[in-house]
C-alpha cells in the first residue's frame, strides 16, 4: 500500500464516566481499501465508528488519541467545521436504511441535500448516482419516498447520498445486517465496487465473519474495547493468531463442518467495563492464558506481514521474521 | 405415525385494500419421530406463519395441521392445551420471552404447576433437574431474568419448553438474536438434547449454515409456498430449484479462499408481494433461468433425485 492513508485513528481512547469503553485502538485505511472491524456486542465497534465521526452520545467522551483525515487532526476542530467534514469528506450509513432517511422528503432531494444543492440544480447528478447503486427505473424513483422502498433500495439511496459527494471515507455500521441474504449479496458487491472505482477508504463495523471474508482487504477484531488481532484479511482466516479470533472463527458453523458436530465454545462472558482489571481481558476466558496475562496487559505487536496481534503466546510462525 | 403432519396448509390475513395476504398459501410437510426439518426462506415467505400454526397460536384458514395424529384445525380449546402440551415453542428473543417479575424457576416450572403434574419439592427437583439440563445451576432458580446474559436467558427458554417433555419442539429462530460464540453454545444444546431425548423439532431459521448444522431434512420456502424440500446433504450438496442456489450462493461463507471463489448467482429485484404473488411459478419474476412457461403455468411439486422440488426445468 504506497497510497497515503485516508484515514488515521491512533490511539483512541472513550469512556463513559469513569469505565473505560474503547483503550487505544489504532488503525489506517488507504483510499479504495476496505477495513473491517469485527467484534461481537459490547466490543466497541460501534462507538468507536461514531467517535470517528464525532457523533457519540453526550455520555460518552473522547479520553485520547487522534483522528487524521487526510493528514489533518478532526478530533478536535470546532463542530461548526465537523459539520463541512461531514458528508463532504467522510460519510455513514447505517443498519436501519428506513430509519435512517427522512420519511418525508423524495429520495432525490435526501440526495441533492449531500451536495447543499436543491434537487432541480443537480437533478442529472442526482439520476447518474442513482443508476450507479442500481436503482432501476431512476427517473420515477427519484420522486418517491422512502416508504414506497423496500429495505435493500433504501440502503441503495443511502449509499447514493453518502457517495454523491465523493468522500475520501466512508464509514458502513451494519450496512447488510437488517436485509436478507440475496440482498445482502446484492449491497456487498455494490459497495465493493463503489470503493475500488471511487478510491473511498470504507471502514465496515460487521459482527458477521462471513460479510468480513467477503469484502474486507484488511480487518481488526475487537474484544472488550482493544483490538486483540489486526491484519490483511486472508491471513488472519487462514492462521489466527488471537486466542479470541481463533475462538471465534471455531464457533461458527460452516457449510463445510460435519453436521451436528460440536461448535467450538468459548466459555464464560464478556467483562463489563467495570470488571476490567489490569491484564489481557481476555485472559479468564482464554485457554492459553497463565499468570502474566491476568496481571500485564499485552500490547499490540507486529507479527510481520501486516499482522499486529495482543498476545503473549502468539509467536510468529517459524521462519518468518517478527 | 409421524410426530407432525402438515397438508395443503394455508393461513391468509385480511390485507389493505382487499386482497388478503397469502402468508402461507399451500404448504404440505411431516416430521417423522425424533426427526429435525429445517424451514428456510428469506423475510415474508410465511416461515413463522408455519410455525406459529404449527404449536396453534394461528389457526388455518385452509388445509390440516396434525400434531401425533390429532387436528389442530377447527380444533376445541380442550384438544388445543392439550396439544400444546406435546409441541413446544423456543421464540427468537430471548429477552422477550421471560416475565421479567417471575424468577426463572418460577418460569420454568410454570407449565408443570399450571396443569397439576407436580408441586412443593418435587415441582422444585424437576426444576432443579431441568436447569442442569440445560447448562445452568439449580440453586439460581431463585433469581431473575435480567440477571442472566442472553445466552443463559436463551437456555431458561429451552428448559420451560422441555418441562412437559413435549414430542415436537419448534425453534423460530433461536438463535438469531444471539451473538456468534454464544450461538455455538445453544446450538450445542440443541443437538446434545435432541440426541438425549430424540424429540422431533421444526426449525426456523434464515441461516442456512446454521440449519445445515441442525437439521436432517430441510425445505425452502419462498412466498407462501415450499420449493424445495429434500434430505439435507442432498439439498446442500446437489441444489435442484434456482431459489435453493441462488439463496446457498448468496450465504456470505467465513473463509476468504472459498467466498471470493464462489460463482454469484445473482438474484434481481425483491421478493413480490403475498398479496398479489405473480402467476405461474412466483419465482419467476427473479428467477435466472425462467422461460415462458414459468410465467403461466404453476409448477407441479415431483420428485428429482432425492428431492422433491416445485420447478418446471429442475
Amino acid at each position: 500500500m504506497s497510497d497515503a492513508p485516508a484515514l488515521v485513528v491512533e490511539n483512541l481512547s472513550l469512556a463513559i464516566g469513569p469505565a473505560g469503553l474503547v483503550d487505544g485502538v489504532g488503525f489506517q485505511v488507504a483510499p479504495g481499501e476496505v477495513m473491517a472491524i469485527v467484534g461481537e456486542s459490547g466490543c466497541g465497534k460501534s462507538v468507536t465508528a461514531q467517535a470517528i465521526m464525532r457523533l457519540l452520545p453526550d455520555a460518552i467522551r473522547q479520553t485520547g488519541g487522534r483522528i487524521l483525515l487526510g493528514g489533518r487532526d478532526i478530533s478536535a476542530i470546532p463542530e461548526r467545521a465537523m459539520r463541512a467534514v461531514r458528508g463532504q469528506l467522510m460519510s455513514m450509513i447505517f443498519q436501519e436504511p428506513q430509519a435512517a432517511l427522512d420519511p418525508l422528503t423524495t429520495v432525490g432531494s435526501q440526495i441533492a441535500e449531500a451536495l447543499r444543492q436543491p434537487l432541480g440544480r443537480v437533478r442529472g447528478e442526482v439520476l447518474r448516482m442513482l443508476r450507479d447503486v442500481g436503482i432501476s427505473d431512476p427517473e420515477r424513483r427519484i420522486d418517491q419516498h422512502p416508504f414506497e422502498l423496500s429495505g435493500g433500495m433504501c440502503q441503495r439511496i443511502m449509499i447514493a447520498s453518502a457517495l454523491i459527494s465523493r468522500p475520501a471515507v466512508l464509514i458502513a455500521d451494519e450496512p447488510t445486517t437488517a436485509l436478507d441474504v440475496t440482498i445482502q449479496a446484492q449491497i456487498l458487491d455494490l459497495l465493493r465496487r463503489l470503493a475500488i472505482e471511487r478510491q473511498t477508504a470504507v471502514v465496515l463495523i460487521t459482527h458477521d465473519m462471513g460479510v468480513v471474508a467477503d469484502i474486507a482487504d484488511r480487518m481488526a477484531v475487537m474484544y472488550a474495547g482493544r483490538i486483540a488481532e489486526a491484519g490483511p484479511t486472508a491471513e488472519i482466516f487462514a492462521a489466527p493468531r488471537h486466542p479470541y479470533t481463533a475462538l471465534l472463527l471455531a464457533s461458527i458453523p460452516r457449510l463445510s463442518d460435519v453436521p451436528k458436530s460440536k461448535l467450538a465454545v468459548i466459555e464464560g462472558r464478556v467483562p463489563n467495563p467495570s470488571e476490567f482489571g489490569p491484564g489481557c481481558r481476555f485472559a479468564s476466558r482464554c485457554p492459553r492464558a497463565d499468570a502474566r496475562c491476568a496481571a500485564e496487559t499485552p500490547p499490540l505487536r507486529p507479527l510481520g506481514a501486516g499482522r499486529l496481534t495482543a498476545c503473549f503466546h502468539a509467536e510468529p510462525p517459524h521462519g518468518t521474521q517478527p | 405415525m409421524n410426530t407432525l403432519e402438515i397438508t395443503g396448509l394455508k393461513v391468509h390475513f385480511p390485507g389493505r385494500g382487499g386482497a388478503p395476504v397469502r402468508a402461507v398459501d399451500g404448504v404440505s410437510l411431516s416430521i417423522a419421530a425424533g426427526e429435525t426439518l429445517g424451514l428456510v426462506g428469506e423475510s415474508g415467505c410465511g416461515k413463522s406463519t408455519v410455525s406459529n400454526a404449527t404449536v396453534g397460536l394461528l389457526s388455518p384458514t385452509e388445509g390440516s395441521v396434525k400434531v401425533l395424529g390429532t387436528e389442530l384445525a377447527g380444533a376445541s380449546r380442550e384438544t388445543l392445551r392439550a396439544i400444546r402440551a406435546k409441541a413446544q415453542m423456543v421464540f427468537q428473543d430471548p429477552v422477550t420471552s421471560l416475565n421479567p417479575r417471575m424468577t426463572i424457576g418460577e418460569a420454568v416450572g410454570e407449565p408443570l404447576l399450571v396443569r397439576g403434574l407436580a408441586r412443593g419439592a418435587a415441582l422444585r427437583d424437576q426444576v432443579g433437574a431441568l436447569l442442569e439440563e440445560v447448562g445452568l445451576r439449580a440453586d439460581h432458580a431463585g433469581r431473575y431474568p435480567h440477571q442472566f446474559s442472553g445466552g443463559q436467558r436463551q437456555r431458561i427458554v429451552i428448559a420451560r419448553a422441555l418441562a412437559l417433555r413435549p414430542a415436537l419442539l419448534v425453534c423460530d429462530e433461536p438463535v438469531s438474536a444471539l451473538d456468534v460464540s454464544v450461538r455455538a453454545q445453544i446450538l450445542n444444546l440443541l443437538v446434545e438434547l435432541q440426541a438425549r431425548h430424540g424429540m422431533s423439532t421444526l426449525f426456523v431459521s434464515h441461516d442456512l449454515a446454521v440449519v445445515r448444522h441442525v437439521c436432517d431434512r430441510v425445505a425452502v420456502m419462498y412466498l407462501g409456498r415450499i420449493v424445495e424440500l429434500a434430505p439435507r446433504d442432498a439439498l446442500y450438496s446437489a441444489p435442484r430449484h434456482p431459489y435453493t442456489k441462488a439463496l446457498l450462493a448468496a450465504v456470505p461463507e467465513p473463509d476468504p479462499v472459498t467466498q471470493r471463489a464462489k460463482p454469484r448467482v445473482p438474484l434481481e429485484g425483491e421478493i413480490p408481494s403475498p398479496a398479489n404473488p405473480p402467476p405461474g411459478c412466483r419465482f419467476h419474476t427473479r428467477c435466472p433461468i425462467a422461460v415462458d412457461r414459468c410465467r403461466s403455468e404453476e409448477p407441479a411439486w415431483r420428485a428429482v433425485g432425492a428431492a422433491s422440488v416445485a420447478c418446471h426445468l429442475a
